[in-house]
């Protein structure tokens, strides 16, 4: 298929605009947390700030601990999807893989919580947890993500791809479903499975809702709140701070995908996500 | 005898995300849906059964209205050009080998950062004085426009933001469903003089149909949350003009404290969620539920 010559350079000219007008915002948040205070306030439109001010990550250091924040923001991350995992790929494997009473009922059960996120259920959620004793807690933070219908849904379309041979043969070697799961299912279904624990850590590392009102205190504030809090005690004057905060805020994320991309992009484009 | 221990195993296998299922999804529901037909809020401190007393007050207040109205256009408006524009990028970055990687991370980086961070850069982006768009338009000699703080343009500024936070993920989704089109549907339809455009809306806007119902169903759980950049860029205003279904649940229960409110609106969007559910699945559900089958 000849490509015309116009249409390469439409489409080459197309994709740049796009590209350069989603990234023009996040260079002058570099551009903006590396400026001083009054370099901000002349308005000029220059990317490259006239001195590189890099002590504005000291200085955010000084009024807020982020360090802290970022080490909450971890332990959240991994404690949701260690116990997700633990749970989604025992559920997907039942719903995949065997025959039981119930099973239609209950699998819509799963899908249909993908369509009830913990943000439209807010209020009850609050006062369970409030019950429960965990507000201010990260066990707090962590509880109400655990079951993923998104994940046991993903997961139970792979583990139905895998043929029903394979799981004949080990059974007949003796093997329970546990040893199956663990030698067979997980190793067969890496790329879904990373691509989910890959969604997982992006979507809980971003979560704002949750933290902002089951903790009040620094101790337990993840990242995204610390950053909020910043916001409202800087009372949005000194903006080369804020966007270094911001920066903060996001650099770990984008660094973790920019490390991970191959992985991704190609599990992405390859695993199960398509409906 | 194997089938009954399959089947104990079976229920082995889900009883413990079925326990934090029900704990932290239905369980809230139920309580909420009872709680709504109870007037419980800063004069009385003790939850008392009223029927429809909240549901009366809410058909009543003009608020009330306003927000659902910009709730349907947060909706509306942000899914469906969204979804447009990213299965185009998605098709131009797919023709084109070369720097995909580059293409692919500069739409998608925005998903990745937390929307509290976006959020901020957004108030920077929008401020009257020193934002960008304000001193670009001053430069070009166009008046400023008062982006989050006048009513007539708060709504438009969060979804545009949001679209610019939404597009990549959409478009990576998308993207993802190219994978599966053949090649030579291309090739044959340009054997028979089809040009760019007449090829993709012949062939790819009907092959990847599945994929836009996956990124539908996705959109729609986005944007009916959406709250992060609500509570940080405008609060609601100016006088609700930004105010949505979540963050107008928020503002009752923890700002006002009147939770009998908070818990009516909370069962006004369960019914909401739950038949858009009911449509989708009623219209696809075959297809979405069964497909590895």
């Amino acid at each position: 298929m000849e490509e015309k010559k116009y249409e390469v350079v439409l489409k080459i000219f197309m994709l740049q605009i796009g590209a350069v007008l989603m990234i023009l915002p996040f260079v002058w948040l570099i551009s903006t947390a590396l400026k001083s205070p009054s370099e901000v306030f002349t308005q000029s439109l220059s990317l490259i700030p006239e001195k590189f001010m890099w002590t504005n990550f000291v200085d955010i250091m000084d009024q807020a601990p982020f360090w802290l924040y970022m080490g909450n923001t971890i332990i959240v991350c991994v404690g949701i999807l260690v116990i997700q995992l633990l749970l989604v790929i025992p559920a997907a494997y039942a719903f995949a893989r065997l025959d039981f009473p119930g099973k239609d009922v209950l699998f819509l059960l799963f899908v249909i919580q993908i369509m009830l996120p913990l943000e439209s259920i807010i209020i009850p959620n609050y006062l369970i947890t409030k019950k429960l004793g965990l507000l201010n807690t990260r066990t707090g933070l962590i509880l109400p993500f655990v079951a993923s219908g998104f994940g046991t849904f993903m997961l139970r379309q792979t583990f139905k791809q895998i043929p029903a041979s394979l799981e004949d043969a080990a059974l007949m070697d003796g093997a329970g479903h546990i040893r199956f799961i663990w030698h067979v299912i997980i190793p067969l279904s890496r790329p879904t499975i990373v691509t989910f624990s890959m969604i997982s850590i992006a979507t809980h590392w971003n979560d704002y809702f949750w933290p902002l009102i089951i903790t009040d205190v620094d101790r337990v504030r993840t990242l995204t709140i610390g950053l909020g809090m910043f916001v409202q005690q800087e009372s949005g004057s000194d903006w080369s701070l804020l966007m270094a905060a911001t920066l903060f805020v996001c650099s770990p994320i984008i660094a973790f995908f920019l490390a991970t991309q191959r992985t991704f992009i190609k599990n992405f484009l390859t695993s199960g996500i398509k409906g | 005898m194997r089938e009954k221990l399959e089947q104990y195993q079976a229920y082995l296998f889900l009883i413990p995300g079925l326990f934090f299922l029900l704990l932290f999804t239905y369980l809230p529901i139920l309580w909420s849906t009872w709680l709504s037909f109870n007037r419980w809020n800063l004069l009385s401190p003790k939850p008392k059964f009223v029927g429809m007393e909240n549901f009366v007050n809410l058909w009543h207040h003009d608020v009330f209205w306003l927000v659902m109205k910009n709730s349907f256009i947060f909706v509306t408006v942000s899914i469906f050009p969204t979804m447009f524009l990213a299965l185009v990028f998605a098709i131009l970055i797919d023709e084109r080998m070369k720097g995909r990687v580059y293409y692919i991370y500069s739409f998608f980086y925005p998903t990745l950062i937390p929307m509290a961070a976006a959020a901020m850069l957004w108030v920077y982006i929008y401020s009257p004085n020193l934002g960008i768009l304000n001193v670009l338009l001053a430069e070009l000699g166009f008046p400023k426009l008062g982006w989050l703080g006048s009513s007539d343009t708060s709504l438009w500024a969060l979804i545009i933001m949001t679209f610019w936070k939404n597009l990549g993920f959409f478009m990576l989704i998308y993207l993802s469903g190219l994978q599966n089109v053949s090649r030579e549907l291309y090739e044959a339809a340009y054997m028979d003089g089809a040009g760019w455009w007449k090829r993709h809306v012949a062939i790819t806007f009907p092959l990847v149909g599945p994929t836009s119902l996956f990124v539908l169903v996705t959109a729609i759980i986005l944007t009916f949350r959406v709250f992060d950049q609500i509570h940080l860029m405008t609060e609601g205003g100016p006088g609700n003009s930004s105010n949505v279904i979540v963050y107008y649940i928020y503002e009752n229960g923890f700002k006002f404290f009147d939770w009998g409110k908070a818990t009516s609106l909370t069962t006004i969007l369960v019914l909401i969620l739950l038949t858009l559910t009911l449509i989708i699945f009623g219209i696809f559900g075959k297809r979405i539920t069964y497909s590895a089958d």
